[in-house]
């Protein structure tokens, strides 16, 4: 591409197909260094203005005044980006260069772009199925704004100039700087297509989820859960407002939903956790490995929790990091072996903290201790059945043998009234169903579902 | 008097430099692993209801997910020392 004859041809065929992603193409950044020079040599600053007001008004297209100088507006400042773009990949492949934050000054100008966009949306009457150009431009304001993170991170002369500026220097902060700049300028992106009142069917509504979907990815980066709620918030204010949610493309539907998922689950609100995580993983592309790999990563101690149900070998037979996270556990859980169980836990402790899944996967332990007492009960057998009657299983269980069961499951020698508080606890919880007999030392278990919901 | 206010600095700055590193060994960590732990975007906007896992799991999605429990493993060597235990606490209330 580049600011010709033949460019003007493409945009006079793209605005009258109407074709949003195509136009948006000619706006992305993510072309190969040859083309992006190309562009940047094709014209220079003083003339690009006036080529582009020509060339725009010259389409066979129905455009009003400010819609043109608008769509200048945006190539001006487009081109204007190439320029700094060339120059940041072009020292990079040079590090004899990277002397200067080059990758700082690609974000400010894409910002400068990004705010021309914006104005096009706001006062220059831009159509809303143009919307796709919003969505290149923030995808890599948010892109460039990492990279411009990470090239100040690793000079650290900067970092010490900046230290000795501020006198509440906070170098956690100081190392998102432009990540949060970038969040900041989202948003404001985001309350732009909320807002807009017209017509739904040329609304720049349908522009929402993509756009909050960029946000909660960046605030996931910034470890913010607060401002991802204010996004599921404002976004369920508008409910009535917006279009169907099925009507999104799948991939806006997928990322939300895993997201929104995620969120309920650091609330430990595992209904909600799972029903989103499940939606997520059921529309979700399945050549998309490693999007599934992070939905079932929730959504397997979701399971845990909730139905006490666990991966089968087959869900886990593409993943194997998750075989190598889960099956373990799985293991010892279906085991009972509350020891092994403890040493799984702590084996992957360091990971499992960072996925922010340990206190749920804690949470397994009751259902390996419930396996255990459970088994206890299936090994004692049946009373002796009585004429004509189905076999009935022996209830009446002395403490001992809990305890028993319980000393040889963790490893450790377990006193009795240390059994009958975890006893009391599964029947609290209402994973066994009965009562403790302190006088006889014997546990009385209900006859039909001691266990609810194992069978027995 | 001067040597012990040395020493304190000394300290002092031991401790100091201790969170120091501790906190650079635990930030390198996540660091990395933070790379790939977020949602890709998807190569297409949009696919059809077939090629979702919902359709390409042939419709299995129940036997995706078992019982937590599991009846049929009783030869392993946890079930039967645990049946030799219980064998001894029966015993031993005989006696």
């Amino acid at each position: 591409m580049a600011f010709n004859t033949s460019f003007f041809n493409d945009l006079t065929d793209i605005f009258s197909k109407q074709d949003g992603y195509q136009l948006a193409q000619t706006l992305s950044p993510d072309i190969p260094t040859e083309e992006l020079r190309k562009i940047c040599r094709s014209q220079n600053a003083h003339s690009i203005k006036g080529a582009l007001k020509r060339g725009l008004n010259a389409l066979t297209v129905d455009f009003d005044q400010q819609e043109i100088h608008g769509w200048v507006e945006v190539y001006a400042a487009y081109w204007n980006a190439t320029g700094v773009i060339l120059a940041a990949r072009e020292s990079s492949n040079d590090s004899s260069k990277s002397s200067s934050l080059l990758w700082t000054k690609v974000y400010e100008t894409w910002t400068e772009l990004l705010n021309v966009v914006l104005r096009g949306y706001q006062n220059w009457g831009f159509e809303a199925w143009t919307i796709p150009c919003m969505y290149v431009v923030c995808k890599h304001l948010r892109i460039f704004a990492m990279q411009a993170d990470e090239e100040r991170n690793n000079n650290s002369s900067f970092d010490d100039a900046a230290a000795i500026l501020q006198d509440d220097f906070d170098p956690e902060t100081n190392k998102r700087q432009k990540l949060e700049d970038c969040a900041r300028v989202l948003s404001r992106v985001f309350m732009v297509c909320q807002t807009d009142r017209a017509p739904l069917e040329e609304s720049r509504k349908w522009g929402s989820y993509y756009i909050a979907n960029l946000l909660l990815k960046t605030y996931f980066k910034l470890n913010s859960a607060s401002l991802s709620k204010n996004i599921l918030n404002s976004l369920r204010a508008g409910g009535r407002d917006m279009p169907d949610f099925s009507a999104f493309p799948k991939s806006q539907q997928v990322t939300f939903k895993y997201h929104e998922g995620v969120l309920a689950f650091l609330e430990e609100n595992y209904v909600l956790a799972e029903q989103c995580l499940t939606e997520a993983w059921n529309l979700c592309h399945k050549d998309a490995m490693k999007n599934k790999e992070l939905i079932l990563g929730y959504l397997i101690p979701c399971h845990l929790i909730k139905s006490h149900t666990l991966p089968a070998e087959k869900l886990l037979e593409p993943f194997p990091e998750l075989q190598r996270l889960f099956l373990p556990l799985c293991r010892c859980i279906k085991r009972g072996e509350l020891h092994k169980f403890d040493l799984a836990l702590q084996e992957g402790e360091d990971e499992f903290v960072k996925r922010r899944i340990y206190l749920t996967l804690e949470r397994g332990r009751d259902i390996a201790l419930r396996n255990l007492l459970r088994k206890v009960f299936v090994a004692r057998g049946f009373e002796e059945a009585k004429e004509g009657e189905k076999p009935a299983r022996r209830t009446r269980v002395p403490v001992a043998e809990f305890a028993a069961g319980i000393s040889l499951g963790s490893q450790e020698k377990i006193d009795n009234d240390e059994v009958e508080c975890l006893l009391a606890n599964m029947i609290y919880k209402g994973h066994m169903k009965g009562y403790i007999s302190r006088q006889h030392g014997i546990v009385v278990l209900s006859k039909s579902g001691a266990f609810p919901g194992t069978n027995v | 008097m001067a040597a012990t206010q040395n020493t304190t600095q000394k300290d002092d700055k031991a401790a100091a430099a201790n969170p120091a590193e501790q906190q650079q060994a635990t930030e390198s960590k996540p660091a990395a692993l933070e790379e790939d732990d977020e949602f890709e975007d998807f190569p297409v906007d949009d696919w059809e209801q077939e090629d979702t896992e919902a359709a390409s799991g042939s419709g299995a999605a129940q036997h995706l997910w078992e019982e937590s429990w599991d009846d049929d493993d009783t030869s392993d060597d946890f079930s039967a020392q645990l049946k030799e235990e219980l064998k001894k606490v029966e015993a031993s209330k005989k006696r």
